[in-house]
């Protein structure tokens, strides 16, 4: 599971590994913005931030091909539209497509594989972002991966009792089978959520959750996010400018 | 249908992510307000079901299966705050860690996907949910959850300028329309096999109904339905439509101040202007329904309690 794999990348240890949450998103977010705007010279910036982003990624001790096919998981996507732009005769617009995504999720798995996610999250609450919102994703991300394989075991014993059914009849009989294991699957998901939501509480939860590291903006954070943010507002004004 | 970054225009992606960061904030205070605080395991562990219910095939027919998408289930399970919340939550967690979906245009795939959609699809239920047409409501519920967020999600690609030719359009409509009721037949399926084991799993629709909801969710669809006359006429017919919805040259006035550096860039790209032009109108429209709704609800808090102390 491709998950797991990001988790453990964002475990290592490195100068970018280190850096403030805050930073790093903030500087994600400038590239995204470079990238998000550039139009006529995109080729250029686009170089730069490919050799940069290597660079990233080869001193964190990311592997670089797994990086690389990770953000093509964008490409099943733009390179349909990027077709049918080409197609309809604009093959300008199909390598934006493609470049602009590709790109941009590159970025967003560089900031995930050196960020774990509950220090993304925590960094975006000192922004603001709703605190309910952050918790709620927190806890999906918890459980995605239990509840996953609750929903597998019952996929695979969905199949052993309606395996010899054949035609329109195993059609209506696995829809309504299937009806039916996402509705225990629903059961069983609420029955957890009450025994984890009582667990918490006798623990003594009070709404929040208590962070166990706080969170340190150090002047090393202060000068890479300066520093990042003038490279690539740069890059795009220069690129955009002539 | 999850937009990756660099498929929408700047303009686009920005308007809409200014849109949605103060609607999911007004959700999220919304929902913990509903659902207190301490209930916030179950909404997560919520999303992480609809997650999970993604690996459960339905056969439909020959070697096609499909898979339940949840934003109306989530809807009538826990009202639909917490079910935008808990959308918005998944959307977020795609863009993330599975790379589904951009982190600049997530606030257009929240607005079509875990506001418009989880709203359209919980109207019908509201409306129909206490009476004999609750089966019927339950399958329109889900059949208009996607298909909003489907048509505002196509026609928001269109106002940016990516080019579809009408054969494409027509097709992926017509296979929005398919996995529509796809999502209907599957939602209403599951809705069934939940009240058979505990009917609490649904909440019944309140009967005292929330005009901000009712005039969200209608806007949604109108939305959604301007968006099919946006993808269905070609490009050009862009401007035309609304030239003819009159809106252009008001927004165009609009425009002007907060947004000067797109009416700059309009120089070089004309589309731009015209096309901002358009989602701007569209967007007005949107906020002021949702001011004057909060507006309505507030005023009638305050006459109630003005009742209450007299």
């Amino acid at each position: 599971m491709h998950h797991v794999r990001i988790e453990g990348w964002s475990a290592r240890q490195s100068f970018l590994h280190r850096r403030d949450p805050r930073a790093k998103s903030l500087v994600l977010l400038t590239f995204l913005i470079a990238i998000g705007t550039a139009d006529r010279r995109f080729a250029e910036i686009a170089a730069c931030s490919v050799g940069l982003f290597l660079f990233a990624v080869i001193t964190s001790r990311l592997p670089l091909g797994g990086i690389l096919a990770r953000s093509a998981l964008v490409l099943p996507f733009s390179l349909t539209f990027a077709l049918i732009s080409y197609i309809s005769g604009d093959a300008h617009r199909a390598w934006l497509l493609t470049g602009k995504s590709y790109l941009s999720a590159l970025g967003v798995l560089v900031l995930m594989a050196t960020t774990p996610l509950p220090q993304l999250l925590r960094g975006l609450e000192e922004m603001h972002v709703p605190r309910h919102l952050l918790m709620v994703m927190q806890f999906l991300y918890r459980y995605l991966f239990v509840i996953s394989e609750e929903a597998q075991h019952m996929r695979a014993a969905g199949a052993c009792r309606g395996g010899t059914l054949r035609g329109l009849q195993r059609r209506r009989a696995g829809f309504s089978a299937a009806a039916g294991i996402l509705g225990v699957l629903f059961a069983r998901s609420h029955a957890r959520a009450q025994g984890v939501h009582y667990a918490m509480l006798s623990r003594g939860f009070s709404g929040s959750i208590p962070a166990l590291d706080p969170l340190h903006f150090a002047t090393m954070d202060a000068i890479f996010l300066a520093a990042g943010v003038a490279l690539f507002s740069t890059l795009r004004l220069v690129a955009g400018a002539a | 249908m999850h937009i990756p970054d660099g498929f929408l225009s700047p303009g686009v992606w920005g308007t809409l992510d200014v849109i949605a960061i103060p609607a999911i904030g007004t959700l999220a205070r919304r929902a913990q307000r509903e659902f207190d605080e301490h209930k916030v395991p179950l909404l997560g562990v919520m999303g992480a079901f609809v997650f999970a219910a993604q690996m459960i095939n339905f056969p439909v027919g020959i070697g096609t299966t499909g898979h339940l998408v949840g934003g109306a289930l989530l809807a009538y399970a826990l009202g639909p705050a917490a079910a935008a919340i808990v959308m918005t939550a998944i959307l977020a967690t795609q863009a993330l860690i599975f790379q589904d979906g951009g982190i600049l245009a997530l606030g257009a795939n929240v607005l079509n996907m875990a506001i418009a959609g989880v709203l359209a699809g919980y109207l019908p239920f509201q409306v129909w949910g206490r009476g004999p047409h609750r089966k019927a409501a339950i399958f329109l519920g889900g059949f208009l959850s996607l298909m909003v967020s489907a048509v505002l999600a196509l026609s928001e690609l269109t106002v940016s300028g990516v080019r579809m030719p009408p054969a494409v359009l027509g097709v992926s409509l017509s296979l929005f329309v398919v996995s529509a009721v796809l999502e209907g037949a599957i939602t209403l399926a599951v809705v069934q096999a939940l009240e058979a084991i505990n009917p609490g799993f649904i909440r019944q629709p309140r009967a005292e109904r929330s005009l901000a909801i009712w005039v969200l969710a209608g806007v949604s669809i109108f939305l959604s339905a301007c968006g099919i006359a946006l993808a269905a006429s070609n490009p050009d017919g862009i401007e035309r439509l609304i030239e003819n919805a009159g809106i252009a040259s008001h927004t165009q006035k609009l425009m002007v101040t907060p947004l000067s550096n797109y009416k700059l860039a309009s120089a070089h790209y004309p589309w731009l202007g015209q096309a901002l032009a358009g989602l701007a109108g569209l967007l007005v429209v949107y906020a002021l329904c949702a001011f004057i709704g909060r507006a309505i609800r507030r005023s009638r808090r305050i006459a109630s309690v003005a009742e209450g102390s007299a």
